[in-house]
């Protein structure tokens, strides 16, 4: 018995075990033969003796995945998705939510210092702006598709309807499907623009300890890019990284992986998707409503320039000292200039 | 009511797709859609065996919990049925279910999934019994004409049974009693978290 | 919304019901399939389906407001005889259900019966008669097609006589057709005439039919539920006969019975048996002797048995002897201390059976492997009782029935063999006479003379015309419903079908014979339907006879056998009018047939049959009597398949399937022999005893049994078979009446006299009748043959295989001496001899056999889209130490190779410990690649089979048993590396 169950998890464990230990025997004689012992593989001791493993075999469809018995990980993984999941990305979601309110409430809307310069500066040219929007347009999609797969159901699909609700979650899957791949192109795009003003150094730690200047009324250096919007681009590309590659996992069934590895991909997926979007809000907080003057850096690429030495002051002095800095606001151009 | 299940006795079973080919004649399952299949374990070797795995139409279905568009339904026999209408080829109750029983028709870009295919229990679908609509989607009804699964029904060993989780269990236990040996009710505990005490 | 509409409730309160059944039941469902299984009603609508010449393959849902037929057929595939019920709407096969009431399935399959409806709707049929035309595949119309081969035929006639045409007949034919088949053969002059047979189990039907008289399996699947220990020795029924694992695995629960698979192979069999003995291929001569020196040794043996029934064992003692255990583990590898224990099982927990299949028989010394098996059995007094016997698995549906009529190089049909007596019996059965079919031969002598066997047909093409014995080679081939992928050494037989003048394949599929060959010219394909398209009788290897009603109508063009050839025996005619040939066919051998629809019927075939086939017992056997049975499944027992008391009172008593020998008229209604030579029972209820067959006495000791007689015999003490003269001795004469007399009186005038008129030869039946009134068996009770004078061992001795990895044994257990045999050269020795160089350079043991997805030759398995997607490649099982040395991995694909022709096969490897260090296995049903180029662009398009491979017998060498020329398959030498 307990012979037969340590062979199993051998047999189990090792893909092909027991090679070659003995002298080569003549052809055609057989090994020694084997005695029977007692058939006997309940199910729970082999699992036992896979320590929670899957249970697989031989078969001969085509199929590997068929090989698979059972998995009893799929327990873990709808624990993971039902419970785990819906709580993380919950409490992520609507605690984000709950924050940016009371700081909303607390602070107010953040203002630019000693008012608009009514002078503006490029920030980002047509290329960031135009990939910086594809990438928004497109994780804005993926994440309510993406939520809808894990919330809808409880929240969606009393209000609208199966029938309905179906049809939404159709075309959100063909929707995360497709928009998967610009997505991925706009965060390769973004990385490429954008990391060698992201690399982190020695002021983004005294930025954050002065809390990036809402604690107090101190406003810690800045160059380009401050240490939270570093964070938020390594957030956006690694973590989209992450979401990209376990996405595409799962767009392409098994094409690279087995079950268990499906069941990673979705958990990593699914919790770093949460957590973005967690991250997001705060960020699109912050670049709308939240901070007068910062949407203008993504919709006009013109900021004020007051508003730049508020919170980008070394990059200010960098670019002016390019010579190609501030310029006058389009009104007070030469009138028939254009 | 009936709670039904299936039952494979691995001392019988011999790997001879029976009930694989059963279900493809039943239903015309098209290729690559396997409801139903049979995986030997520790082949070649002593202790070797087979066993004949489909949809266990589970208590507390893992399938049902986990789909988020909430297209599963249980059937008073407690048959675990989905309605295709509804579901979106997802590939969540692939990733939930312990015996790997969803089947997806490979569709469109990127061999992406289409309308997640299993095991009915020769129970049809959400349709009207036994109509033209009903087949199509989900091949034939056969507990309602008064049928059990034709995959054991066809059984040459007789090594997969079907029909009510007490009468099946009690065939398996005389015929444990009988004989002095078995290895217990495959994926009973998985699936109904019970087994079949002796 | 997502509840279930319970119209349903009323089915599934059956369902509560049925339940009851089975539980107090354990395993009879009988009782659920009463209630469930009438109730098919239902919803929906399907258009009707247009009936025109050419039948559409559609298969539907089913339209459950029409009402559906139920019609009853059997399995085309393996030899179980599983009942497959069909449900037919307006000419459509249009589903299956469990066929309950058969006492053989029990309503089940495996994968193939599973899956037959596929077979008649399959749309890679052949679908219209075909030929090649300068290397392309045309069609044409059956007339044409007809005339053509008809004309062609006659012209080999003409230049090189009968003999150089080959009658290749099928396993795959009903009773009627193989009988129909053989009479043509017969007709048109020669005895080269074969079938499947030849290739599995002709050496089962020599080796057992030389020992206690039948060719056929004693008992039957369903008597091994009573068996305590089983030995399943070169079989792998569990793939290759699933359905009798039933009967096996219930047979062990509820006897808690031995079950010992011996084998080189771990197969899925052997995962189910209490004991495992892998021997070294080749070696099962020395584990029986093995077994019987322990036997022997401790006194094992049934001596009462032996005495009374058994003669010549002294002699096997003495060859048991040298086989100790030190010697057989030496030569077999298995260990002494196993073998004792399975011998002692065996011997001493009775009744014990002994299963074989292909591992026994398809080998050089394949006579002397069933003989060696049927020996051990004798030994031990497992033959003729419940449980016990030699349960010989035969291979196709009706291979043994294909082999009762006579597909057969050396026998007119039920075994009367090819002698002067044998001619006259069936020339008068058939209203012709004698003189006229020795006419029809080359040359009287060739009318004595057996043919060429299926496995050489090759050489006969292809030797120097001097080196066959008979006018000229082989220059062309009928082949009925057999692959070409089955017989050793393609290579040769590819370059042999190169040759032909004709080859024509009438086959519901192109087999490989079709696309083998680079042939441009002279082939023809012939659409037959398959059998679930006809009526007929099949006969199951425990000799049952079932009727097989027709399901649908022939699909597309295809037609069935019988009408094919009567067609082509009234084309015959018009050829050989044109050439001015005086032979005649379609007259003649279709006058006794009731013609129907342009084809004679199989019940009026069948009625011949009755009226000729009295030395095989088919002469009870009557359509009416089958039907009967067919109609009645539910009401035989399944153990004793003996219809129970409240059966009709026409069928009550009768053994399932009225196994042969069912003696005399139908009108005696004996209800056939369950189990042969069973002296338990009057010979009147299926009893009987060792028939003798070689003469009364050998030697000064007799041949006749000794103090044993079937129950109620009169005569207490051996006797032999019932001639006129013997009832006139005892005073039994005018039991006969006058009627009968006078027939017997007609039969002797040709005979020399009516006291030498036999009961195989009274047309009356009227001996026979006489013999079971006074409980006798009619064809004697005499001693079984543990010596076999006649056979090349008549005491079977171990000889190494022809290509052998142990060149070391070579010397002393040598394989036969280079010989001659049915018209051709048979070599030994002289081909063995290469083993000693071979071996260095092929040194992995390579042996073949069956999956239990594909069948035969596999073409129509493989185009079987619910079956093919089940094994889409072929491949090698390789031991995973072998693998490791090779750097080979699990599915990677490989070359094997074989040492003759430098023939090669690319296949995936599938490493794995079914097989021993050394040895390797390979299926045998694929075909369509041959040595690494894809053959798929020579069938004709549309018909080729989904899934194709390199065929195990491209490698497979020469090497064949003296007695039937049956191929080795099973052991030869390759060497495998990565492709």
């Amino acid at each position: 018995m307990r012979a037969l169950l340590l062979a199993l998890a051998l047999l189990l464990a090792a893909p092909v075990a027991g090679q070659a230990q003995t002298a080569p025997q003549i052809s055609g004689t057989p090994t020694s033969p084997t005695p029977m012992l007692p058939p006997v593989a309940d199910e729970l001791e082999v699992l036992k003796a896979l320590q929670g493993g899957r249970l697989e075999g031989r078969i001969t469809i085509p199929d590997q995945q068929a090989a698979s018995l059972i998995q009893p990980q799929g327990r873990s993984w709808r624990d993971f998705h039902n419970v785990t999941l819906a709580w993380v990305g919950g409490i992520a979601v609507l605690g984000m939510l709950a924050l940016l309110t009371v700081f909303r409430i607390s602070k107010g809307r953040i203002p630019v210092e000693g008012g608009l310069a009514g002078r503006t500066i490029q920030r980002f040219n047509g290329l960031e702006r135009a990939n910086h929007w594809m990438v928004a347009s497109t994780f804005i999609v993926l994440a309510l598709s993406g939520l809808n797969l894990t919330f809808g159901r409880h929240v969606l699909l009393p209000i609208v309807g199966p029938e309905a609700f179906t049809a939404i979650s159709q075309w959100g899957k063909y929707a995360h499907n497709f928009l998967a791949f610009p997505f991925t192109l706009g965060i390769v795009v973004m990385l490429l623009l954008w990391v060698k003003d992201n690399i982190p150094n020695g002021r983004d730690i005294k930025w954050f300890a002065s809390g990036g200047g809402l604690v107090g009324n101190e406003h810690p250096d800045s160059e380009r890019f401050n240490g939270g919007q570093k964070g938020i681009f390594w957030i956006t590309t690694l973590g989209g990284a992450t979401v990209a590659v376990t996405g595409y996992m799962l767009v392409f069934p098994f094409m690279f992986t087995d079950i268990a590895g499906m069941q990673l991909s979705h958990i990593i997926h699914s919790i770093v998707s949460v957590l973005m979007i967690a991250v997001m809000l705060a960020h699109i907080y912050i670049g709308s409503i939240g901070m007068e003057g910062a949407s203008d850096a993504m919709t006009t690429g013109q900021v004020d320039l007051n508003w730049a030495k508020q919170h980008h002051n070394l990059w200010v002095e960098k670019e002016l000292a390019k010579g190609r800095g501030a310029e006058p606001p389009a009104s007070a151009r030469a009138a028939g200039a254009d | 009511m009936a709670r039904m299940k299936f039952l494979l006795d691995a001392e019988r079973c011999i790997e001879c797709n029976a009930c694989v080919t059963a279900c493809k004649n039943e239903h015309e399952v098209p290729w690559g859609i396997n409801r139903r299949r049979v995986v030997t374990i520790n082949d070649g070797k002593p202790g070797e065996r087979s066993i004949s795995m489909a949809c266990m139409h589970c208590t507390d279905a893992p399938c049902a919990a986990v789909c988020p568009v909430s297209c599963f339904y249980t059937t008073a026999d407690a048959i675990v049925l989905h309605d295709k209408d509804l579901c979106i080829g997802c590939g969540y109750c692939f990733y939930a279910c312990p015996f790997g029983a969803p089947q997806y028709p490979r569709v469109g870009n990127f061999g992406s999934r289409g309308k997640m295919d299993k095991c009915t229990y020769c129970a049809g679908g959400p349709q009207a019994d036994n109509t033209q609509a009903e087949y199509i989607q989900y091949g034939a009804n056969r507990i309602a004409e008064g049928k059990l699964p034709l995959c054991a029904e066809m059984c040459s060993t007789k090594a997969l049974l079907a029909g009510d989780g007490q009468v099946i269990a009690q065939i398996y236990r005389e015929r444990v009693q009988r004989r002095g040996y078995g290895s217990g009710a495959w994926g009973w505990r998985t699936a109904y978290r019970e087994t079949v005490a002796i | 919304m997502l509840i279930k509409r319970s119209e349903a409730r009323a089915g599934k309160q059956r369902l509560a019901a049925a339940y009851q059944g089975l539980s107090s039941g354990g395993l009879d469902r009988r009782a659920f399939l009463k209630q469930a299984g009438l109730t098919g009603v239902g919803l929906s609508a399907l258009g009707a389906i247009p009936l025109t010449t050419v039948r559409p393959a559609q298969a539907g849902p089913m339209n459950h407001q029409q009402p559906v037929a139920r019609v009853k057929n059997i399995c085309t595939h393996c030899s179980v005889g599983c009942t497959v019920t069909a449900e037919v709407q307006n000419g459509v096969w249009v589903g299956q259900e469990p066929s309950w009431e058969s006492p053989i399935n029990r309503g089940t399959h495996c994968a193939k019966g599973a899956a037959v409806r596929e077979l008649v709707h399959g749309d890679r049929r052949l679908k219209y008669p075909m030929k090649l035309v300068n290397g392309q595949w045309q069609r044409m119309g059956w007339d044409q097609a007809i005339g053509e081969i008809a004309d062609r035929m006659m012209a080999i006639r003409q230049s090189s006589g009968p003999d150089s045409l080959f009658w290749l007949g099928s396993a795959k034919f009903s009773n009627e057709g193989a009988y129909l088949y053989r009479k043509f053969a017969a007709f048109w002059g020669t005895n080269t005439v074969d079938h499947q047979a030849r290739i599995c189990h002709s050496t089962t039907v020599a080796g057992v039919a030389n020992t206690w008289g039948y060719g056929a399996q004693t008992n039957s699947y369903n008597d091994i539920r009573n068996s305590k220990t089983m030995i399943i020795m070169g079989g792998n029924p569990a793939e290759a006969h699933p359905v009798s694992l039933q009967h096996v695995l219930s047979g062990k629960e509820m006897n808690r019975a031995n079950l010992i698979v011996i084998d080189p192979r771990f197969t899925r069999t052997a995962a189910h048996a209490t004991e495992y003995v892998r021997i070294r291929p080749g070696t099962d001569i020395p584990i029986i002797w093995g077994m019987l020196w322990h036997i022997f040794q401790n006194g094992w043996e049934d001596k009462e048995f032996i005495r009374q029934r058994v003669f010549g064992m002294d002699e096997v003692r003495a060859e048991v002897a040298k086989w100790t255990p030190q010697e057989v583990e030496r030569v077999t590898g298995v260990p002494g201390a196993q073998l004792r224990k399975v011998a002692e099982l065996f011997a001493t927990q009775k009744p014990a059976t002994l299963i074989w299949c292909m591992g026994a028989t398809q080998k050089t010394v394949g006579t002397a492997n069933v003989r060696a098996y049927s020996i051990l059995l004798l030994a031990t007094g497992n033959v003729g009782a419940e449980g016990t016997g030699a349960n010989i698995f035969r291979g196709h549906c009706n291979v043994q029935g294909a082999s009762d009529f006579g597909l057969d190089v050396a026998t007119l049909p039920a075994y009367y063999g090819i002698d002067e007596t044998a001619w006259r019996h069936w020339s008068r059965v058939w209203g012709v006479s004698f003189e006229s079919m020795r006419a029809r031969f080359d040359t009287p002598q060739m009318m004595h003379t057996p043919g060429i066997p299926t496995t050489r047909y090759f050489d006969a093409i292809l030797l120097p015309k001097d080196q066959i014995q008979q006018r000229d080679n082989i220059k062309g081939m009928l082949v009925f419903g057999h692959g070409g992928n089955t017989v050793t050494r393609m290579p040769e037989a590819q370059k042999g079908l190169e040759k032909l003048d004709l080859l024509v394949v009438a086959d519901p599929h192109p087999t490989t014979f079709a696309v083998l060959a680079n042939r441009r010219e002279n082939t023809y394909l012939l659409p037959i339907c398959t059998q679930f398209e006809c009526d007929g009788s099949r006969t199951s290897s425990n000799r049952s006879v079932q009727w097989c009603s027709k399901i649908v109508n022939p699909i597309f063009e295809s037609r069935t056998d019988y009408r094919v050839m009567f067609d082509l025996a009234k084309a015959l005619d018009g050829a050989a009018q044109r050439r001015n040939m005086p032979i005649r066919f379609a007259e003649e051998m279709f006058r006794p047939y009731e013609i129907a629809n342009g084809e004679p019927t199989a019940e009026s075939i069948l009625r011949e049959i009755n009226r000729g086939a009295w030395g095989s017992g088919y002469s009870g056997i009557s359509p009416e009597r089958l039907k009967l049975h067919q109609q009645h499944q539910d009401k035989f027992d399944l153990v004793t398949l003996r219809a129970k008391d409240d059966a009709p009172a026409e069928i009550r008593g009768d053994f399932y399937g009225l196994p042969w020998p069912c003696w005399g008229t139908p009108e005696m209604r004996h209800p056939g022999s369950h189990i042969l030579y069973n002296t338990n029972i009057p010979v009147k209820d299926g009893g009987g005893s060792f028939r003798p067959r070689f003469g009364l006495e050998r030697n000064g000791t007799t041949l006749l049994a000794e103090g044993s007689w079937s129950k109620d015999s009169e005569i207490r003490d051996g006797y032999p078979e019932f001639t006129v003269a013997v009832l006139k001795r005892l005073g039994w004469f005018d039991e006969l009446t006058a009627a009968e007399k006078a027939s017997i009186a007609e039969v002797g005038t040709g005979l020399g006299g009516e006291d030498r008129v036999s009961w195989m030869t009274d047309l009356s039946g009227g001996i026979i009748r006489v013999a079971v009134n006074h409980g006798c068996s009619p064809f004697g009770n005499g001693k079984a043959r543990a010596v076999a004078w006649n056979l090349p061992d008549p005491v079977p001795v171990h000889r190494e295989p022809i290509y052998t990895p142990r060149t070391d044994l070579i010397a002393q257990y040598p394989t036969l001496p280079d010989r001659r045999g049915f018209r051709l050269p048979h070599l030994g020795q002289s081909v063995q001899a290469r083993s000693n160089e071979v071996a260095r350079d092929f040194p992995i043991v390579l042996t073949s056999g069956r999956l239990v997805e594909y069948e035969g030759g596999g073409e129509e398995t493989r185009s079987n889209k619910w079956l093919a997607e089940l094994q889409q490649d072929m491949f090698v099982e390789i031991n995973p130490r072998d693998a490791v040395a090779r750097n080979i991995r699990d599915g990677q694909w490989v070359w094997v190779t074989g040492p003759e022709s430098n023939s090669r096969t690319r296949v995936k490897a599938l490493v794995t410990e079914r097989v021993g260090q050394g040895v390797a296995f390979m299926p045998f049903h694929f075909a369509g690649w041959f040595q690494g180029e894809d053959q798929r662009r020579r069938y004709p398009q549309g018909t080729d089979p989904i899934v194709l491979g390199e065929s195990v017998n491209t490698i497979t060498t020469y090497g064949y048993d003296p007695v039937t020329f049956m191929q080795e398959t099973k052991v030869t030498l390759c060497q495998i590396r990565a492709a």
